[in-house]
């Protein structure tokens, strides 16, 4: 396992596209997180100024809805990290490192572990940015701070991690079927943007929910702000088991059918 | 200590309609330097690739050491494939050292191959700076990372120069010295006839001859003839029992004649027919005529 960690450790820190990409996935989410409030109040208040009832100012970043508001928002920008998952495993086909891995003396089964490996790391860490930018946030915004109002809805976090950590092994089994970084890509932005979403449309409700983007996308749903009770929408407030359960088989399923595909395949 | 240190069972692989490998069967025994010759397409490449689980045979088993292979035997088999695969942002050094935990071998035996393949002082470049030669040069580098019990190289001097073709060809005969096996894939005649103890000989995915290189040169004796007609020439040579094989080269006929059939009664018996030769020459055999003569048979 150690082994295996640096093994791939190796391949991914000296590379720049890997450090470019994995800096600018940083600032991106930590300045959208720090300005999505004020920009929110600014639009509320100026919907506001004709409306009869009075539109109170919010805060996204108190306890404990910072942990549901922050996860949400960072969901938005998974995409960029199936981006990485992507190029960084058709590289291994496009080099051909995957034959000299193999010959080396790795086997089929520690090559395809050692890339869940590195979809695991790649989730933890920015599942520990987006905890420490949301800590530091709830801090300053909580006037009455209290360890039990801190960790009252801190499983969003966990919540968060598996929604990442499910997602860039879909990423993963698209890139280890299609190979070529391209095609790799296109297919799966398809997948995500338009061919779940339609194929969702047309399945009755209680099916389409079991869909893979769907289940993974649903397992943090839309906060319920103050302004959302305003206009009488009611969200789900919490994360239902159902869908914990739901992607970390669809996880199990993703490793799954890339073993299979890897076992007897010609590289 | 095992003997074998590598059998090869029935081995088939198709691409399609295509038979890369049609049930091959194979030997190799330990310290011996052994060379699989073939024209470009006889499924050199794809043995090589099933021996180093790179691609999947249809049918048939091979074993490593006496054992079935698995990813542990491999760490003891040191593999050039085709071309050099490395991280091309990376180092000579740090492609190297992937390789090195791959296999489980320290880091000290990297600056020790790099040395012996002439990189030293390149090796804190990055791969895609390398010239065609110096990648060449670093795959076997990475093959005999940690001193492994067996070589597998195939073409390993395609791209090199002139000395690097003789510095790899040094190599191998160095290594053969300190009691490696190694198997080498070529369509480089000579490069297999200096360094091999044994040969097979592969065309279209089919054995031809696998044996020793020199019993592969014994037996017979090769002779060269021309005539103002050749088609005469030819259809005169076919009737005479004591030649073995006829293979067009341009004007010329190589032959292959039995031992005793001297140039003087082969001059004689086209004579008796009204055929002339305007060319006779008696040429020690080589491999290539070998080679030539096998494929030859087959047309």
């Amino acid at each position: 396992m150690k082994r295996l960690i640096k093994i791939d450790f190796r391949k991914y820190a000296r590379n720049r596209t890997f450090r470019i990409l994995g800096l600018l996935y940083v600032v991106l989410v930590v300045f959208v997180f720090l300005v999505t409030e004020s920009f929110l109040n600014h639009v509320i208040s100026h919907v506001g100024k004709g409306s009869p009832v009075t539109v109170p100012d919010f805060s996204l970043y108190s306890f404990p809805y910072v942990w549901h508001n922050m996860t949400f928002i960072a969901g938005f920008f998974k995409i960029f990290l199936a981006l990485i998952v992507i190029i960084f495993v058709t590289n291994e086909y496009s080099y051909k490192t995957i034959r000299q891995n193999i010959m080396s003396g790795m086997s089929r089964v520690e090559f395809l572990l050692s890339k869940v490996i590195f979809v695991f790391f790649i989730s933890f860490a920015v599942t520990l940015v987006l905890f420490l930018t949301a800590l530091f946030l709830g801090i300053f915004h909580t006037e009455h701070l209290t360890v039990a109002l801190v960790l009252a809805k801190i499983y969003f976090v966990p919540a968060y991690f598996l929604e990442i950590f499910a997602f860039l092994l879909l990423a993963m089994l698209f890139a280890f079927v299609l190979q070529k970084q391209g095609l790799a890509i296109s297919v799966f932005a398809l997948y995500y943007y338009v061919l779940e979403p339609v194929v969702a449309f047309k399945l009755p409700d209680a099916i389409a929910r079991f869909l893979p983007i769907k289940m993974i996308t649903h397992l943090i749903d839309v906060p319920n702000s103050s302004l959302m009770k305003l206009f009488g929408v009611n969200f789900r407030e919490t994360v239902s088991w159902t869908d914990v359960w739901g992607c970390a088989a669809y996880s199990l399923l993703f490793i799954a059918l890339v073993y299979l595909f890897l076992k007897n395949r010609d590289l | 200590m095992q003997k074998e240190i590598l059998e090869i069972r029935n081995l088939s692989k198709s691409y399609g309609r295509l038979k890369a490998l049609d049930n091959l069967s194979l030997k190799v025994e330990r310290g011996s330097v052994f060379g699989i010759l073939g024209p470009n397409g006889s499924g050199k490449t794809t043995t090589l690739g099933i021996l180093l689980d790179i691609i999947k045979a249809d049918s048939g088993e091979h074993f490593w050491f006496g054992q079935p292979p698995d990813s542990v035997l491999r760490k003891r088999i040191g593999a050039l494939l085709e071309q050099p695969l490395f991280y091309p942002y990376l180092t000579a050094v740090d492609n190297l050292k992937i390789v090195a935990d791959i296999r489980g071998v320290p880091y000290d035996d990297i600056d020790e191959v790099l040395e012996m393949v002439h990189l030293s002082d390149r090796k804190l470049y990055k791969y895609s700076t390398y010239s065609l030669g110096m990648k060449q040069r670093l795959a076997i580098a990475a093959a005999m990372l940690g001193n492994p019990e067996v070589l597998i190289l195939d073409e390993p001097t395609n791209g090199l120069d002139p000395k690097g073709i003789a510095d790899i060809r040094n190599l191998i005969l160095e290594a053969a010295g300190r009691g490696f096996t190694i198997i080498l894939a070529s369509h480089l005649l000579d490069e297999v006839e200096k360094v091999c103890s044994h040969v097979m000989i592969l065309e279209k995915g089919k054995k031809r001859y696998a044996g020793p290189v020199d019993e592969a040169l014994a037996g017979s004796v090769i002779m060269e003839v021309a005539a103002t007609d050749p088609e005469k020439l030819q259809l005169a040579l076919k009737k005479i029992a004591a030649v073995k094989s006829v293979a067009r080269q341009g004007e010329n006929f190589v032959l292959t004649v039995a031992e005793d059939l001297h140039p003087g009664l082969l001059n004689k018996m086209l004579a008796e027919q009204g055929i002339f030769l305007t060319h006779l020459a008696v040429r020690n055999k080589s491999l290539e005529k070998y080679f030539l003569e096998l494929l030859s048979d087959s047309q």
